[in-house]
């Protein structure tokens, strides 16, 4: 099957987003099975700077769709502007992050170009002439693997963090900006403002240690035996997202996807699944521990040390052990 | 304004996974429940009734036991009942089958969730969005009128950043948990709503037929406990044993 691999930039403010490292890394990978070349788009206004920035990445060619009127364009018209481009490109595999911006972006494109589409993608291989992915189903405590089929275009949309960044022979790949008329493609909204969280007082990303609590706490009222429990040892209380969407914890505690990234020394997931929009926002930590009743819990695929248990046994354990020093 | 949520219904409980026939995956489950952020749909539509009147429908598609989740949105103050029977995993297939029931529904305002529990794809809202080719936001997590046709929502980007969005109606907004506190349904009223009958759409219906649900252009090969990417090491014992051993390993990073 003709076509390249390409790659789908995330960006904000200038800067790729790490992700966009970590698919150029899997994509050169298997660009070079494939026997084909390794391509990136970069959408959006003024992106010179962030093409110039992935020229030395590892791609062999970057191609840009630079306007005015992606500025506060809606994911309608990014998207349309983007079929527009991978219609001159034609790969046979795009990749892009399972992020927020790609979940809206990805079933957005695959619908206009009629491509077989695998979003929340674990992996992603080139076994025996196709290209195939795992991704996770259920509660996450399996994973399916689906095979493209050979001569398919498809896109695929890798999780945060599911695989690493590695450094890559520079290519000086070219940098060429695609001839699309945004302008003339249908606008379907407008982005109105751009919003940043304020920086509070309570900071997590700043902590060495986290104690980090789930749903599996059952109660807020057991919150305080997790904060406690993050004092001893000299680290903050963090959360995952149901949490916060249930009122027992503001937002700035919340780790993950659409919460706080950290990299702590230790992470200690108490009561937490471990779904991959959790995952994207602590995998990088350097010790993970995690106390989940399940042993089947998709937190233990990324743990370095787990505990099945109850975690009403062990965290208050870890207190008073911790405050004896 | 008229509402249209799509509620899935979705299995808890999931046991003897196996991959079947027709690229789909067979298992046990033990109930039903209304996906989560599809009931955190439900509660911002009935927010949206209060504040500017109109009507709400509730839409699944699925087998008849899938209905539950119906009562369940009838319950919580739907004021129609749909279901498409159909029974689709494909996620494309899915959005193929829900767009050509809204196009019979109509509405100004559709809200999808952002993603379902079981298929983990978060891609039927949008997807559905483009086929019935109308303007959508994915992850809102607040919505207001703006004008006559149009809305403002707010939108998660990731990261602690968000986005406000004008959209025109009619359009499909794909809801991020956490929109709305969700209301506790007493008994009684889920009793209540029982009594009503869900409208049965068939494929025929809305002008499809089971050829069209058949997914395309890739094959399951297997379903399976992923390959840890980390070898967790388990740690057994007493409780005072345990954290013993924890906290020495904590010593050790730098
Ligand atoms: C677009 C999008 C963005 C998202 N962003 C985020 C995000 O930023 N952060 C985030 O966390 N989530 C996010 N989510 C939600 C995510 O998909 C999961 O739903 C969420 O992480 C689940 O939280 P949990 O693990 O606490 O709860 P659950 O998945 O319900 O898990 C609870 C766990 O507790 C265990 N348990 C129960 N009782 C006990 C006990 N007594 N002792 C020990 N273990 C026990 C159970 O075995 C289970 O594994 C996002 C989802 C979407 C669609
Ligand atoms: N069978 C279905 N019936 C009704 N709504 C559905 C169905 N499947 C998916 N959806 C909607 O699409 C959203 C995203 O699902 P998914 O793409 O499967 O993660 C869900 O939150 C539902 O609102």
């Amino acid at each position: 099957m003709p076509g390249n691999v390409l790659v789908i930039a995330e960006h904000w403010k200038g800067e790729p987003e790490g992700v966009t490292f970590q698919m150029l890394t899997r994509g050169r990978a298997l660009a070079d099975q494939m026997g084909c070349k390794l391509d990136v788009l970069v959408i959006g206004h003024g992106v010179g700077g962030v093409a110039a920035n992935l020229a030395d990445k590892g791609p062999d060619a970057i191609y840009t769709l630079d306007d005015p009127a992606l500025e506060t364009a809606a994911c309608g018209l990014q998207a349309e502007a983007a079929v527009a481009a991978l219609r001159q490109l034609s790969p046979r595999l795009t990749l892009l992050g399972y992020t927020l911006v790609g979940m809206e972006l990805g079933p957005a494109i695959a619908v206009r170009l009629d491509v077989t589409a695998m979003t929340n993608c674990v992996s992603v291989d080139y076994v025996d002439g196709a290209v195939v992915v795992a991704r996770p189903v259920y509660d996450g405590s399996l994973h399916a693997r689906m095979a493209i089929d050979p001569d398919t275009p498809a896109l695929v949309a890798l999780q945060k963090g599911a695989t690493p960044t590695l450094p890559l022979e520079s290519k000086n790949a070219p940098v060429e900006k695609l001839p699309v008329d945004v302008a003339s493609l249908p606008k379907r909204g407008e982005v109105l403002q751009f919003i940043e969280e304020p920086v509070s007082d309570v900071d997590i990303t700043k902590a060495d240690i986290i104690v980090s609590a789930g749903r599996g706490l059952g109660d807020p009222s057991k919150l305080a035996l997790i904060d406690e429990c993050a004092k001893a040892l000299g680290g903050m209380m963090g959360c995952s997202r149901p949490l916060v969407d249930q009122g027992w914890l503001p937002r700035e505690r919340q780790v993950g996807a659409s919460g706080k990234t950290v990299t702590p020394k230790v992470y200690i997931a108490c009561g937490i699944s471990g779904a991959s929009q959790h995952l994207a926002g602590m995998s990088e930590s350097r010790m993970i521990i995690a106390i989940n009743k399940d042993p089947n819990a998709p937190i233990f695929q990324v743990a370095h040390y787990g505990i099945v248990g109850d975690l009403f046994e062990y965290v208050p354990e870890l207190t008073a052990q911790a405050r004896k020093g | 304004m008229k509402i249209v949520v799509c509620c899935k219904a979705v299995p808890g409980s999931v046991t003897d996974v196996a991959v079947g026939e027709g690229n789909a995956l067979t298992y046990r489950s033990q109930f039903q429940a209304m996906n989560e952020c599809d009931e955190y749909a439900m509660e911002e539509a009935i927010v949206l009734k209060r504040q500017m009147g109109g009507e709400i429908i509730a839409l699944t598609m699925g087998g008849i036991t899938t209905q539950e989740v119906l009562y369940t949105a009838a319950a919580k103050g739907a004021d129609k009942i749909i279901r498409v029977d159909a029974q689709v995993q494909d996620p494309r297939a899915a959005s193929k089958v829900l767009a050509a029931a809204l196009k019979k529904i109509g509405g100004d305002l559709i809200l999808t969730g952002t993603q379902s529990r079981d298929s983990l794809s978060s891609f039927v809202g949008v997807a559905t969005a483009q086929q019935l080719d109308v303007p959508f936001a994915f992850a809102v997590t607040a919505i207001e009128k703006d004008g006559d046709n149009a809305i403002r929502v707010r939108k998660e980007l990731g990261g602690g950043r968000s986005a406000d969005v004008r959209l025109p109606l009619p359009a499909l907004v794909c809801i991020q948990t956490g929109i709305q506190p969700l209301n506790y349904v007493p008994p009684a009223r889920l009793m209540r709503a029982r009594q009503q009958r869900p409208t049965s759409l068939s494929l025929a219906d809305i002008g499809l037929t089971q050829a069209d649900l058949a997914p395309r252009g890739y094959r399951i090969v297997g379903v399976a406990p992923p390959q840890r990417t980390r070898q967790a090491q388990m740690i057994e014992g007493s409780p005072a044993e345990v954290v013993t051993t924890l906290l020495a390993k904590m010593k050790e990073v730098r």
